[in-house]
Parts: C-alpha cells; sequence; structure tokens
C-alpha cells in the first residue's frame, strides 16, 4: 500500500511540473494546450479508496491553477471527473470492471479491445475539457466556442495522453 | 433519522463530491474578478426584477397622488411655456444643450451613509455613468452604474457626492455635500465669509459640469453658520449643549457653512428625469 502512495505522489510531481512548465506554453494554433495532466486520473490505481481519489485529485487541480493563475477552475473539473470515473469504468468495461480493484489499471489498458480503452480515454478527457471551458468562459454567450475548443483540444489531448500511457506501460515492462 | 444518518453513510462519496465541489467553486468565486462579477449581476438582476414587479401593485394604490403631482407640474410648465413663447422663437434643434428621459424609481434607500436607489431604465435606453438625475422639485441624484435595464443613482444623501451649486440671488458658487445626519438638509460649503446670504436665499445647480445645467432648484437656505461666530458663542455659553451642535460641522477659514432645506422629498420618489449633456464629449476633450 505504501509502494502505491510512493507512486501517486512520485507521477503528482512529475505531471504537475510537466503541464505547469512545458504543455500550458505548447500553443498549437495559437490557442490549443494539450491536457497531458489527464494522465494522472486515467492510470489513479483502483484500489485507493474514492474519497482518497477525490481528495488528492482536488489538491492535484489546485497545484494546476497554482500555475494558470485561475484559482479553482482547473480543481473543479479534476475534482468532478474523479468522481465520475467509477461510473465512466463500470460503463465502458462492464463485468470486467471489478470495484475493489484487485486488477491493476495495466490490466484494463492491456486485456482490453482498443473501442475500450479510446472509449474511456476519450470520454475522460472530453468530459474534463467540457467542464473546464464551460467554467473558465462562465456564459451561455459562447457556446458554440467552447464546443470546438473542447472537441480540437480533446483530440490534441487524446494523441498525447494515448503516447504517454503506451511510453509508461512500455517501461513498466 | 437513522435512516437519514444511513442514506448519508452510503452516499458518502457524492456528500464528499459536493462539499470539495462548493469548495472549488467559492475559490473559483473569490479570485476570479470575471465570475464574481457574472454572479452579482445575476442576483442583482433577480432581485431587482422581483421589486419592480412588487411596485408594480403597489403602484395601483398610490396613483391618485402621482395624478396631482403630474398635473401640478404640467400646470406649472404651462405658465413657463407661455412666458417663454412671449419673448423669444426658440430653435429647439440648435439651442438645448440637454434632453431629459423619463425613468422610474424602484428602489430606495435612505438607511445607510451612502445611500443609491434602482431607477428602471439602463444602458438599453442610452444612460450612462455621471448622468443627472432630477424630478419635478429638485435634484436627486447622480448615476454611477448601469447594467443593461437597470441604473443605480448615486442619491444626494450619499457622503461621496459632490454638487456643484450657487446661490441665486448673490451668484456665489459653493460645493454641496451631505453630513449623514437628516435627510431633508444638506450642507453648502466653500461660501466666501463676504458673501451676503440671508435665511430664505434659494440654491441652485451652478452650471460648472454638464452633470446638471444650470438653474436646476435645489432648496432654501435655512441656517447660516459663520465660524468666527460659533468660536465666539462656544467660548461665551461655555460649551452649551444646545451650541455645540454647530462644533460637529467641519469647519475651514473665512467660509460660511450653510445648511440647505432640500425642495425633493428623498422618502417619496416615483417619477425622476435623467438628464443627458449634448455637448459632453466636446467638453471632456477641452478640458484635458
Amino acid at each position: 500500500m505504501v509502494s502505491i502512495y510512493l507512486l501517486i505522489i512520485k507521477r503528482f510531481i512529475f505531471l504537475v511540473l510537466i503541464q505547469g512548465l512545458i504543455f500550458n506554453n505548447f500553443d498549437f494554433f495559437d490557442i490549443y494546450d494539450p491536457y497531458v495532466c489527464l494522465v494522472f486520473i486515467i492510470t489513479f490505481p483502483v484500489k485507493v479508496n474514492k474519497i482518497t481519489f477525490m481528495i488528492i485529485s482536488f489538491v492535484f487541480g489546485f497545484a494546476l491553477d497554482l500555475y494558470t493563475n485561475t484559482l479553482g477552475i482547473n480543481t473543479a473539473a479534476c475534482l468532478s471527473i474523479a468522481f465520475l470515473r467509477s461510473y465512466i469504468l463500470n460503463f465502458v468495461f462492464g463485468s470486467f470492471y471489478d470495484p475493489h480493484g484487485i486488477k491493476l489499471m495495466k490490466n484494463y489498458v492491456i486485456e482490453s479491445t482498443f473501442s475500450q480503452k479510446f472509449l474511456y480515454i476519450s470520454s475522460i478527457i472530453l468530459i474534463h475539457h467540457l467542464i473546464l471551458f464551460s467554467l473558465e468562459t462562465f456564459s451561455f454567450e459562447f457556446i458554440s466556442l467552447i464546443i470546438i475548443k473542447t472537441v480540437i483540444t480533446s483530440i490534441i489531448s487524446l494523441i498525447f495522453c494515448a503516447t504517454f500511457i503506451y511510453i509508461m506501460i512500455e517501461n513498466e515492462k | 433519522m437513522q435512516q437519514i444518518i444511513d442514506f448519508i453513510i452510503r452516499k458518502k462519496d457524492v456528500a464528499v463530491y459536493f462539499i470539495l465541489l462548493l469548495f472549488s467553486l467559492s475559490l473559483i468565486f473569490n479570485s476570479n474578478y470575471f465570475h464574481r462579477s457574472k454572479v452579482i449581476i445575476l442576483l442583482n438582476n433577480i432581485s431587482n426584477f422581483s421589486s419592480e414587479n412588487f411596485d408594480y401593485i403597489i403602484e395601483y394604490f398610490e396613483l391618485k397622488d402621482i395624478n396631482l403631482d403630474l398635473t401640478k407640474e404640467n400646470l406649472f410648465l404651462k405658465n413657463q411655456l407661455e412666458k417663454v413663447k412671449q419673448y423669444s422663437n426658440l430653435d429647439s434643434l440648435k439651442n438645448t444643450n440637454f434632453t431629459f428621459r423619463n425613468a422610474k424609481v424602484i428602489s430606495n434607500n435612505l438607511s445607510s451613509f451612502k445611500n443609491h436607489l434602482i431607477i428602471n431604465k439602463g444602458v438599453r435606453h442610452g444612460l450612462k455613468n455621471e448622468m443627472g438625475v432630477i424630478n419635478s422639485t429638485g435634484i436627486v441624484g447622480i448615476i454611477n452604474r448601469t447594467s443593461k435595464n437597470y441604473s443605480s443613482v448615486m442619491s444626494v444623501l450619499n457622503i461621496d457626492t459632490k454638487i456643484n451649486a450657487k446661490v441665486k440671488r448673490t451668484s456665489h458658487f459653493g460645493t454641496l455635500e451631505w453630513n449623514g445626519r437628516r435627510t431633508s438638509y444638506l450642507v453648502l460649503n466653500d461660501i466666501p465669509e463676504t458673501a451676503n446670504i440671508k435665511v430664505g436665499d434659494s440654491i441652485i445647480t451652478g452650471g460648472m459640469s454638464l452633470i446638471f445645467p444650470e438653474g436646476i432648484n435645489i432648496g432654501v437656505v435655512s441656517e447660516i453658520l459663520n465660524q468666527n461666530k460659533i468660536s465666539d458663542t462656544v467660548v461665551r455659553f461655555g460649551g452649551n449643549i444646545d451650541e455645540a451642535k454647530y462644533l460637529d460641522f467641519d469647519f475651514k477659514e473665512n467660509y460660511l457653512t450653510v445648511k440647505v432645506k432640500l425642495h425633493t422629498d428623498m422618502n417619496n420618489l416615483n417619477n425622476v428625469y435623467v438628464i443627458e449633456s449634448l455637448n459632453r464629449e466636446e467638453f471632456q476633450k477641452i478640458k484635458k
């Protein structure tokens, strides 16, 4: 159990730094930044208690907010996606998902089909971006702008996150 | 009770989620100015909307008084029009510097030091900041904040309001302020000691700024306080309680402090007029 928390802390520091210092200044087509930090929530161990998971995601979002000077927006988005993750896992993997966490996150990635992996990662990224951008603009006037930005940023984030997770698993082997 | 506790224990994830979400939302609203102003505007709109609808019902009971006031004003204006007609043929296109818009007061507050009132017209009807507001009897205030459908007016009963005014008979200029005490009296400062002012003189707007045109009635002089005289009387009476009230004002040397009784009854405001100056941009350009 201690080793799991050590792993979480290691990923926490690494992903906050890489997101805050590198990927926030990426600027594809001037305005789109990939959110690689979502790898932290996607690959968070299933074994850990849900309340602990939500509290850690809350702190994680807060740390991200300190880099972008938008106090509270990333926090709310990360917290919400942490709350919704168990429902998404249940929806995507069905009977393969066990809430008690005997299987590792690695098993989910390796042993599932391609469409399941794609659905899991893309739905988490889409929901997170939708919450993030609608909190950021905070008005109904720009609803079309929110949707366009969500879709384009999601595609970029998806490519980066998938590459990142692939590298992580290759390293563990 | 047992069932409620059981329910909370069963749904403890959801409870923790909403507590943390509340915390992060409060973070958003406290640290981001844009989000906060958005929420404040929403809440303001709700409260203004409800109080406007409530006033709509109350208004029926006051219709008789309002009608009486309006007929009186009509009579007065018609008389004035007749006088003007005799002397000149005005070209209204070229000679006007100010236009008037009517509006209705939907909430009025007199209890604080910085009183504001809200009128039912806003940016959509062409109102801007720093426009003057009057009613049929005298001045009411200056607009300091506008939203889409409503405007907030800094009333004359606000310790931050300063209005340029003059004595009608002698043309001495001064600054009109409120001392935060009674709602029917204002204080006119900066009148030189040599000015020959008497109780009962009328005070009108000065026309030095383009917020109010010159010559709108404000009130009448009800008391003149000379600094030298007061220091004499205070010494003579040795701190008599009746005279001690004079000490409350901030006196400046060689200037009179004049207490002015307002024509406007600030407790009872219904229809007001908003004044827009047509030359304002030109005036501000040359002032720079």
